[in-house]
């Protein structure tokens, strides 16, 4: 009786499942993963924290940049299973509880945001940069930014903050 | 009133920013709901094929699939960006007997995951009759080419796959051109791109308790509504778009695609939420692109550069549906119109189906294309006639107050006004032709080139117009009901920024409710750019219509007359005897307790033109189109290495009417955005296809600009309009005018730069190089004196 209601099973859950440990944003998470899962995934669907954006699927675009122990990687080529015990940082972690972080505060200054959704991409990359180069010079922001596309700003509003952040003696635009 | 403006003409912060710095802000593909299935389509293979049979059983029986749809279990109701009498809805949401790209969406099923939706579309079994097909307009119009869809009943007889037409003239071009001192002919064509949203299309749809509920990566929910409605032929307050934030769509999400009505027909089949949600390479090689347009163009001008006679002819490869196809070339012949005085002109354009995937409209719907043409030529002219390029653009530039042919005024509007100050900010004079006179050491050549653009603003396209609700709290603070959709423009800052001067409020106070069919008024969408002037004077409309009733309040309370009385900072007082007032929360208080329970809820509409029933015809271009016209002028200065023949933007001054900027680093985000992407369109991006199917749909080979490819973007502001408390205001356009003049700049400045004069774009390292090899070619055969061979 239980056989006949069981049904068969899909594809999708046929593959085995593997229990991963992540440190998101300083609290460590268990989720199960399959081996095909992406950290993009996994972050967004599994952990549940939709601020990283999914968006090209191919590595191309810089939307679901992720600090991985520090460093950026992009979460859509990224397997999951491989960040076993790792830590993660998403946009979810720049800020200390209410208060945004100098380049949170900046991108809003500068007008480096409009649609948004570079922005968590974006973010992550220069936090980075900002991590290892305190004050980076034109090249090394050109750099830490080269893989992130945005299509609305031109990009010159973002370098702006990335200078703000630095203190590197650009002023707000915006109030 | 006051006359110190407090937030309108200031620079304030998103008010969405914080939720997008944060990863707070809700964008479609944020959406879960639990128990969701998973939707995927099944796409044409061929670019023109008749769908003999389709089988769908054995993807139904496959386990964990719960529901597949064909056009059989459609309703049969045809949609089209364009539904008008001349112009009737032509597609079905799923293809019916024949495809006529590649990509055409044949059938869509729900399943439990993504693996088992994605083997289901596998087991779907289709057969085809592949059909001749025709790629190229020009060829497809030929009679002889293979029949995608039978010509408009209008259209010349001798032409085929013709969609639509647009024919005007005014005056008599041939007796212009007889008239003209020099005259000229070129032909102009440009490459096909897309529009490089970062956010994927997705549309998330819950049919519950007889009801839709969508939620979908869109330019305006009231558009959608009416679209989706009625495809799926239910009443309008049975589907419910909610808002997300959107994550870029520039010109690519207005249309209804097919994946937006099988998300909701196969939620209401399967009472699950239903998740569709397209890939980039789904987007790149089936989902809507610009329009590449052809253009021919001859002009005749006075020795002294003034324009005699224009005529035109352009052709726009629509692909296999008409969407905004007759739109474009409508467009195409307005943004012909509008920054130059052109005594005759003849124009006729043919929007032709193509085996391509549908066009949609792109940022500029047409215009970079048009003015990359014009100003090209302009140029070419001012050189035959020994002038330089300010001074014919100056004699022929239109100024305040000009009637328009098609009865608009040009109001203050002032291209000759951005044109001076667009020269003499760069330095134009003295940098124009310098190189080339006397070329630097090394390979980097360095030109300066201007061209100049006007675009329309807020025309009447359903909704047509938007209103605007203000509800005031018990504290004095307001929500603003709209419409209006952020898409990244910043729409709630501007809205709060006008609600907050109007009310005496603080931005804080301001909270916004949009773009939710069910719960917030009409409204004309982000997409003619008309929302800074059209949303926003209906919320200046509410929220002033809520100060009266406020003020009125107040007066009864404080037994003297509204007129006597001030509001700001959320107090009232007699402008007499400030002893003499009130609180906001007082105020209010009363109005509750006399009116019924009023907290006071002001109410706004704003259309343009309201004279005017509908937006002129896209066949004759008759009738008014708008009342609100932005001019510019943009000067690009370009580097090119004559030896690799690669080119880049360095500089980029754009110099702009956009009417009263209601808030100035808004405005400068749009022209940065819009320099950034006709740089693109310059140097970089191209849709390559082969035989209809797409071979780079992805941004490894598909180029956008990368952070490496920004340029010094400077901007003006020509100030034309004021904003006064309580007055209607005139905001104009600068959401998607200023990707074209700058593109024809960079064209320009390409050849001021080589001598290399490129009547196409993209203006690739190739084509500049082949340009130089000509012209050492002709310097060396000039000496020679003998005839270049052909094909050189």
């Amino acid at each position: 009786m239980l056989e006949a209601t069981r049904g068969s099973r899909t594809a999708a859950t046929k593959a085995p499942t593997q229990l991963i440990s992540l440190c998101v944003n300083g609290e460590w998470r268990e989720v199960a993963v399959k081996p095909r899962h992406t950290l993009v995934e996994v972050i967004r669907d599994s952990i549940g924290l939709t601020g990283t954006k999914a968006s090209c699927e191919s590595g191309t675009c810089g939307a679901c940049t992720v600090l991985l122990e520090g460093r950026p990687v992009l979460g859509c080529i990224t397997l999951a299973i491989e960040c076993d015990g790792m830590e993660i940082r998403t946009v979810e972690g720049l800020a200390q509880g209410e208060k945004l972080s100098a380049l949170q505060e900046a991108f809003l200054d500068q007008g480096a945001v409009q649609c948004g959704f570079c922005t968590s991409g974006m973010l992550m990359s220069a936090t980075a940069l900002l991590e290892n180069h305190p004050k980076p010079d034109r090249d090394q922001i050109n750099k830490a930014l080269e893989g992130n596309l945005c299509r609305c700003t031109g990009y010159n509003a973002i370098v702006d903050a990335v200078l703000q952040a630095s203190g590197q003696g650009v002023k707000p635009v915006m109030r | 009133m006051q006359n110190e403006l407090k937030y309108v003409g200031k620079s304030w912060r998103r008010k969405d920013g914080p939720d997008k710095v944060t990863g707070r802000a809700v964008y479609t593909q944020d959406v879960k709901l639990p128990n969701t299935l998973v939707g995927r389509i099944l796409r044409s293979p061929h670019p023109h094929a008749r769908i003999v049979r389709i089988d769908t059983s054995r993807a139904k029986a496959l386990p964990g699939v719960k529901g597949v749809i064909t056009v059989e279990d459609t309703k049969g109701i045809k949609h089209g960006f364009v539904e008008t009498p001349r112009y009737p809805p032509d597609q079905e949401v799923l293809a019916r007997g024949k495809v006529v790209h590649v990509g055409e969406e044949i059938a869509a099923l729900a399943a439990v995951d993504a693996l088992t939706a994605q083997q289901a579309l596998d087991l779907i079994e289709v057969e085809y009759e592949v059909l001749a097909a025709v790629f190229d307009p020009e060829e497809a119009m030929k009679p002889g080419a293979p029949e995608i869809h039978p010509s408009h009943p209008k259209a010349p007889r001798a032409l085929v796959n013709i969609g639509g037409t647009t024919e005007t003239e005014w005056g008599d071009v041939e007796k212009g051109f007889a008239e003209s001192d020099y005259v000229r002919e070129d032909r102009f064509e440009c490459q096909l791109r897309t529009h490089g949203y970062l956010e994927p299309h997705v549309t998330l749809a819950h049919w519950e308790n007889d009801k839709l509920n969508v939620w979908t990566s869109s330019m305006g929910v009231f558009v959608k509504r009416a679209k989706l409605a009625k495809v799926l032929d239910l009443p309008y307050s049975s589907v419910r778009i909610h808002k997300t934030y959107v994550g870029g769509t520039f010109g690519g999400k207005i249309d209804l695609y097919s994946h937006e009505y099988c998300a909701c027909r196969l939620s209401m089949l399967t009472g699950r939420p239903v998740q569709i949600a397209a890939s980039r390479e789904e987007i790149f090689s089936a989902y809507r692109h610009a329009q590449p347009l052809t253009l021919e163009i001859k002009t005749g001008v006075k020795r002294d550069g003034t324009i005699v006679a224009q005529r035109i002819r352009a052709i726009n490869n629509a692909g296999g549906y008409r969407g905004s196809g007759v739109v474009v070339i409508f467009l195409a012949w307005g943004f012909t119109m509008i920054p130059y005085r052109i005594p005759n002109l003849k124009y006729e354009g043919f929007s032709v189906y193509t085996n391509h995937t549908v066009r949609a409209p792109q940022r500029g719907h047409g215009a970079p294309k048009v003015r990359f043409a014009i100003e090209s030529q302009m140029d070419m002219i001012a050189e035959a006639l020994g002038m330089d390029p300010i001074t014919i653009r100056l004699r022929n530039a239109r100024g305040p107050g000009e009637k328009l042919p098609n009865g608009d005024d040009t109001h203050r509007g002032n291209l000759g006004e951005c044109v001076r100050v667009a020269a003499e900010k760069s330095g134009f004079l003295e940098k124009f032709g310098r190189d080339r006179k006397s070329p630097p050491k090394g390979t980097i050549r360095r030109g300066i080139g201007i061209g100049v653009s006007a675009y329309m603003g807020g025309t009447l396209i359903y909704p047509n117009g938007s209103a605007v609700i203000v509800k005031m709290n018990d504290d004095g603070s307001a929500i603003v009901l709209t419409g209006a959709i952020d898409i990244g423009q910043g729409s709630e800052t501007v809205l709060s920024q006008i609600v907050a001067e109007e009310l005496g409020i603080g931005m804080d106070d301001v909270k916004i409710i949009s773009s939710d069919t069910d719960t917030t008024p009409q409204d004309i969408g982000a997409w003619i750019s008309g929302m800074t002037y059209v949303t926003g004077n209906a919320a200046r409309q509410a929220a002033g219509n809520a100060r009266e009733k406020l003020l009125q309040a107040a007066a009864e309370k404080l037994g003297t007359r509204a007129e006597d009385l001030l509001a700001e900072n959320k107090v009232v007082w007699h402008r007499l005897n400030p002893e003499m007032r009130l609180t906001y929360r007082e105020v209010i208080a009363y109005s509750v307790a006399t009116r019924r329970g009023d907290t006071i809820i002001g109410e706004g509409f704003w259309r343009t033109m309201r004279d005017e029933p509908m937006h002129p015809s896209l066949a004759t271009t008759r009738g008014r189109w708008t009342e609100n016209y932005a001019f510019s002028a943009q000067v690009a200065e370009v580097e090119v290495d004559i030896e690799t023949g690669e080119a880049k933007l360095v500089k980029a001054l754009t110099v702009h009417d956009c009417g009263f900027p209601i808030n100035p680093a808004l405005v400068k985000g749009q022209v940065d955005g819009q320099v950034s992407m006709a740089l693109g369109h310059a140097f970089m991006e191209e849709v390559l296809t082969k035989d209809g199917y797409t071979l780079n749909p992805n941004w490894l080979d598909y180029r956008m600009p990368t952070i490496h490819e920004m340029a010094i973007s400077e901007d003006a502001d020509v100030i034309t309009e004021q904003y006064r408390v309580g007055q209607p205001y005139r905001t104009k356009e600068v959401g998607e005018g200023l990707i074209s003049g700058i593109l024809a700049a960079m064209g320009n400045a390409l050849y001021d730069a080589t001598g290399v004069r490129l009547r196409s774009t993209p203006f690739s390292a190739e084509k500049i190089l082949t340009g130089l090899r000509r012209l050492e070619y002709q310097k060396k055969m000039a000496r020679k004196k003998t005839p270049e061979p052909a094909g050189s």
